[in-house]
């Protein structure tokens, strides 16, 4: 294996953001019951003319100029030929000799640079249902915009290509453009892969790999393919040139088993939509969006070195564009970093989770919950207290002060006031309080519950501990005299 | 009732406004004159029990008009003269067929075609052949013969045809009616069964030039679903049915009067040159070098498109499917079994065309004679208004004369073609007969949405002959 | 490839069947057909634009609006086997 390089290139189709399909004005709703959102355009019935969608365009621009590409003032569709029966044209409307995007590249966070060979605009075909003898057509996907995005064979290893998928998909929703699910099939991969000889320059024999449902799947993938090769190779055996499948539970690639026929797919431009430029404004409205967006590789240098966090705190933060700018906006409000991320990754996010929300739905807005991390700190509020703020504004936003009154949750610090309920639990427990002034240390335990207790739960229990061991001292002062 | 066959469309649909003819009894003698006439020409498909329901008015609101069966009627059949599209009903109006709807035109059939419009004689129909109404046992022309024949033997006052090489013009030079073939982006073809998405136009046949302009008026504007179709400011063009065409330059290019034209043709146009000389055209002499290249540059591009377009028949979603057994088997079978042997030439021509290794020598190389092509015409209309040409080297041919000869039937639409790949609107006028009263048809050409033009020096030409108001004793 | 080829290499592209007869008859009428489009390489074309698109004026795109079709059903009834709301196919094998 260490004789060889690693060299993998990856094709990502991702789903536009859009509410319509890409040539018609079917819904791109996900998980409609089956050939709901079609219409004659998308099921390609005779007669019907494709109409290109504007916000295709304007996201594909957006995502093309994010990755630094290069964008054609002019580009066309043209069409891509094959018989299948989940594309009811029998071609696929793509792009092939002048795609939008070229040459850009995406950084990953050792700083390498993974080049972006091409990014193009096409419509998705039909999903299949497969029966035992039989298949079905579901047309609801059929002309969903995607975005065919081709890296350059820069990749080196199978993390390598889990990190380029996790900060392309981060990348791709910080800017808006695609929620990358890749359940939900919004965003797909396939790879190739080759090994060469160290030291080389001619490449290996390529290998596609296909049928990977995860970003883990694409890397256990490659890393088995990857070994593969290497042992093919050592035993000085030619390496096929072939598409094989992930299998996820043998957990292997495995030959496809179709013959794949000699592909001959007769591109031609597309005669029903005419040639489409891409004007400097379009271009700057573009690129004015991205300019005031922080892509993820910044946030996560700036989390780490600006606020301190740890890289482990920093990937949860960022890996959610909504919870890093919370995180940010809090800051402004409270300065303690860590304590804040802390709070916000743990009661915060057990919070949402509890309501069963998605951040989106969150209203507590970032300078109030920063606020209550704040009274924590102070020791303003206990963390019992603190949680039961949290899990009362999370959803609503309230007056942080008014709630704390309203629902009487200052802490209990005055001492006079503790001290006399630490008076009563002493007088009232005298057993502890011997077993206590006897050495047995875990009595005061009980003692701090009981004061606790008195207070509702309203004070500090280091505090009250620190008290209670103060007034047992004066006890054994003067029981001792 | 009064012999409606002598009235233009525009005349009928006057005589229903001012109440001196009622629109049922239009329709119903048209529908008799149908039925008593239409089983030996075969120039429709389908004839309606009751003619479709139209919601508006216009100039030609209540008349009677039949689509060509590659226009989409919601709830109607669509065949294109097909077997694979033979059961298939329409779910959505073509553009076209809505406009007309909101017009008031009622719409009493389809129109018999080549199969997806492959052809010019109508032969290649799967229904069997319509027949020439001058003589049934010649062509009507195609691809549009049911249209064209229909409104010869004033079945029906117009019908809509469609047009990628000539498919308009060239029946209607040989049934003897207007046919018109609008700029490329002129008439929206959303609804039309491509053929040669780059080429095809929707456009009338009528006997006249007032309801050649009327039509036009109705079907042409810009259409949000069709993103070929031309933001081109309308223009009534009623306006252009002047009797005046004093000042137009006419050219006549050397190369459509070459070998192969027929001399009764060839005097023909030469009379009507005459003709329009006395009314005060100027005409000129001028060359389009590339001619020749036109009907192998016309027959890669259009099948090329033709081939990808009918990718779409395969009996998944709908039409006829044959065979069981597997998907590649039910692929291969339906499409075998449901294409006919045309259509099945124009795939194999247009698919080997596009293939990988063959692409830049043919479709690529096509693309730039085209732009020769293109070129050739933007540089005869620096110095000319209008192209005068003859439609077609010859009168009607022989029922099955050129079936087994495909290249010698691809020929006949050597005058015709060039204004498909150069996207410019052409008319055919009839101008003439020849021996055994087959009709003769003179082509205009103009530049790109100068339509008017055409009906200008068409109008001018009917108000001093009277070819068009003959009509065949079919 | 040879005549012969083209045609089988392009029914299998084009998935057609074709008979035997139809076979050789195509084969005859396409060597014509070829013979004839083939005197486009007569002419030198170095240089010349391919002609696509017509009066090239400003983008034609529509607004990002969802617009429900109404005709589902009309498509469904359309298919030649169905199964349920789905197109009834043979098993494709992947």
């Amino acid at each position: 294996m260490d004789e060889f390089d690693i060299v993998i290139g990856l094709e990502v189709h991702v789903q536009l953001k859009t509410k319509s399909k890409i040539f018609c004005s079917c819904s791109t709703e996900f998980e409609s019951p089956p050939n709901t959102n079609i219409c004659p355009v998308c099921c390609g019935y005779p007669g019907v003319l494709p109409v290109f969608n504007q916000k295709a365009l304007e996201l594909g621009v957006r995502v093309a100029r994010g990755l630094g590409c290069e964008i054609n003032p002019q580009i066309y569709f043209e069409r891509k030929s094959y018989f299948y029966p989940d594309l009811p044209k029998n071609y696929q409307i793509s792009q092939y000799k002048m795609p939008l995007g070229e040459n850009g590249w995406l950084t990953l966070p050792s700083g390498k640079r993974i080049g972006i060979g091409r990014v193009h605009l096409e419509e998705d075909a039909g999903k299949l249902v497969h029966k035992k003898d039989y298949s079905l057509v579901d047309l609801n996907r059929t002309g969903i915009p995607l975005l065919e995005i081709v890296s350059k064979p820069d990749i080196n290893s199978a993390d390598e290509a889990f990190d380029y998928l996790t900060y392309l998909k981060l990348a791709l929703q910080y800017i808006e453009a695609s929620d990358c699910d890749m359940e939900k099939g919004i965003l797909r991969c396939d790879a190739n892969i080759s090994l060469k000889k160290k030291g080389t320059q001619a490449l290996g024999v390529k290998v596609e790999l296909k049928n990977m449902n995860s970003f883990r799947g694409v890397r256990d993938a490659l890393d088995y393919e990857a070994k593969r090769q290497a042992k093919t190779l050592e035993k000085s055996e030619k390496i096929t040139q072939e598409t094989r499948l992930w299998d996820e539970t043998k957990r292997k690639t495995m030959v496809m088993r179709s013959k794949e026929e000699a592909h001959d797919y007769r591109y031609f431009p597309e005669p029903d939509l005419r040639k489409f430029s891409i004007s400097l404004e379009c271009k700057k409205i573009q690129e004015n969006f991205l300019s005031k967006i922080e892509m993820p590789l910044k946030k996560r240098e700036k989390f780490t070195k600006m606020y301190g966090l740890s890289a482990k705190d920093t990937d949860v933060l960022i890996s959610d564009m909504w919870l890093a700018n919370f995180f940010e906006e809090a800051t402004t409000t409270f300065s303690d970093y860590k304590k804040m991320c802390g709070w916000l990754l743990g009661p915060f996010l057990e919070q949402v989770n509890a309501l069963g929300a998605s951040s989106g739905e969150v209203k507590i807005s970032p300078a109030n919950f920063a606020k209550v991390v704040k009274y924590f700190a102070e020791g303003k509020l206990n963390n019992l207290a603190a949680k039961k703020v949290l899990s009362l504004c999370v959803s609503t936003n309230k007056d942080i002060d008014r709630v704390i009154e309203e629902e009487g949750l200052v802490q209990v610090s005055g001492h006079q006031e503790l001290q006399r309920f630490i008076e009563e639990a002493l007088s009232q427990n005298p057993k502890p309080v011997q077993e206590y002034l006897g050495g047995k240390q875990q009595a005061i335990q009980f003692l701090v519950g009981q004061v606790m207790r008195k207070t509702q739960g309203k004070a500090n229990p280091k505090v009250v501990r620190e008290l209670l061991e103060e007034s047992l001292k004066k006890h054994k002062g003067e029981s001792s005299e | 009732m009064k012999d409606l066959t002598v009235l233009t469309g525009s005349e009928i649909a006057q005589g229903i406004k001012d109440g001196s003819l009622n629109e049922e009894g239009v329709l119903s003698f048209f529908k008799a004159r149908i039925e008593k006439k239409d089983t030996s020409l075969k120039s429709f498909v389908e004839v309606y029990d009751k003619p479709l329901e139209a919601d508006g008015s216009s100039d030609l609101g209540g008349v009677p008009i039949a689509i060509k069966d590659n226009i989409c009627i919601k709830g109607k059949k669509i065949t294109c003269a097909s077997k694979i599209l033979a059961s298939h009903v329409s779910v959505y109006d073509a553009t076209v067929v809505e406009r007309l709807k909101k017009t008031g035109l009622r719409i009493v059939g389809t129109a018999n075609m080549d199969e997806f419009a492959f052809g010019s004689s109508t032969e290649n129909s799967c229904y069997g052949p319509t027949k020439n109404p001058w003589d049934t046992s010649r062509v009507p022309g195609g691809s549009s013969g049911g249209s064209a024949a229909a409104v010869g033997a004033r079945l029906v006052p117009f019908a809509l045809g469609s047009d990628t090489g000539g498919s308009i013009r060239q029946p209607a030079c040989f049934c003897g009616v207007v046919g018109f073939k609008p700029t490329y982006g002129r008439v929206s073809r959303y609804g039309l069964v491509a053929f040669g998405s780059s080429l095809d136009q929707i456009g009338p046949l009528t006997t006249n030039f007032i309801d050649c302009a009327h039509l036009l008026n109705i079907i042409s504007g810009y259409d949000p679903k069709d993103s070929t179709s031309d933001m081109a400011e309308s223009v009534d063009f009623t306006g252009a049915l002047v009797d005046d065409v004093k000042n137009i330059r006419i050219g006549i290019p050397k190369e459509y009067f070459g070998e192969g034209l027929d001399g009764q043709v060839r005097q023909a146009i030469n009379e009507a040159i005459e003709i329009f000389k006395k009314k005060g055209v100027q005409t000129v002499q001028v060359s389009l070098p590339h001619t020749e290249y036109a009907v192998a540059t016309y027959y890669i591009v259009a099948s090329s498109e033709a081939s990808s377009n009918l990718q779409r028949f395969d009996g998944i979603r709908y039409g006829a499917r044959c065979a069981s057994g597997n998907l590649k088997e039910v692929y291969f079978a339906s499409r075998g079994k449901g294409l006919g042997d045309e259509s099945k030439r124009r795939i194999f021509l247009g698919t080997h065309s596009l293939s990988s290794g063959y692409y830049d020598a043919y479709y690529a190389r096509a693309l730039k004679v085209r732009t020769l092509i293109r070129r050739d015409f933007d540089e005869v209309f620096r110095n000319v208004d209008v192209v005068l040409t003859p439609t077609s080297p010859t009168p009607a041919f022989k029922i099955g004369e050129k079936v087994t000869d495909p290249l010698s039937m691809y020929l006949s639409d050597i005058y015709t073609i060039s204004a498909n790949l150069a996207g410019l609107p052409a008319v055919s006028v009839p101008c003439g007969f020849a021996k055994g009263n087959l009709p003769i048809g003179l082509q205009l050409i103009a530049r790109a949405f100068d339509e008017s033009t055409l009906i200008r020096l068409g109008f001018s030409y009917q108000r001093t002959t009277d070819f068009h108001k003959r009509i065949p004793s079919v | 490839m040879t005549k012969e080829d083209i045609v089988a290499y392009v029914a299998n592209l084009a998935r057609i069947h074709i008979s035997r007869e139809e076979k050789e008859f195509l084969e005859g009428q396409l060597t014509k057909i070829l013979d004839y489009i083939g005197k486009l390489k007569e002419l030198d074309v170095e240089g010349v634009e391919p002609m696509s698109g017509f009066r090239l004026s400003h983008n034609i795109t529509r607004d990002d609006v969802t617009k429900q079709s109404h005709v589902r059903e009309d498509i469904l009834r359309n298919a030649p086997n169905r199964e349920g709301d789905y197109f009834k196919v043979p098993k494709v094998i992947e």
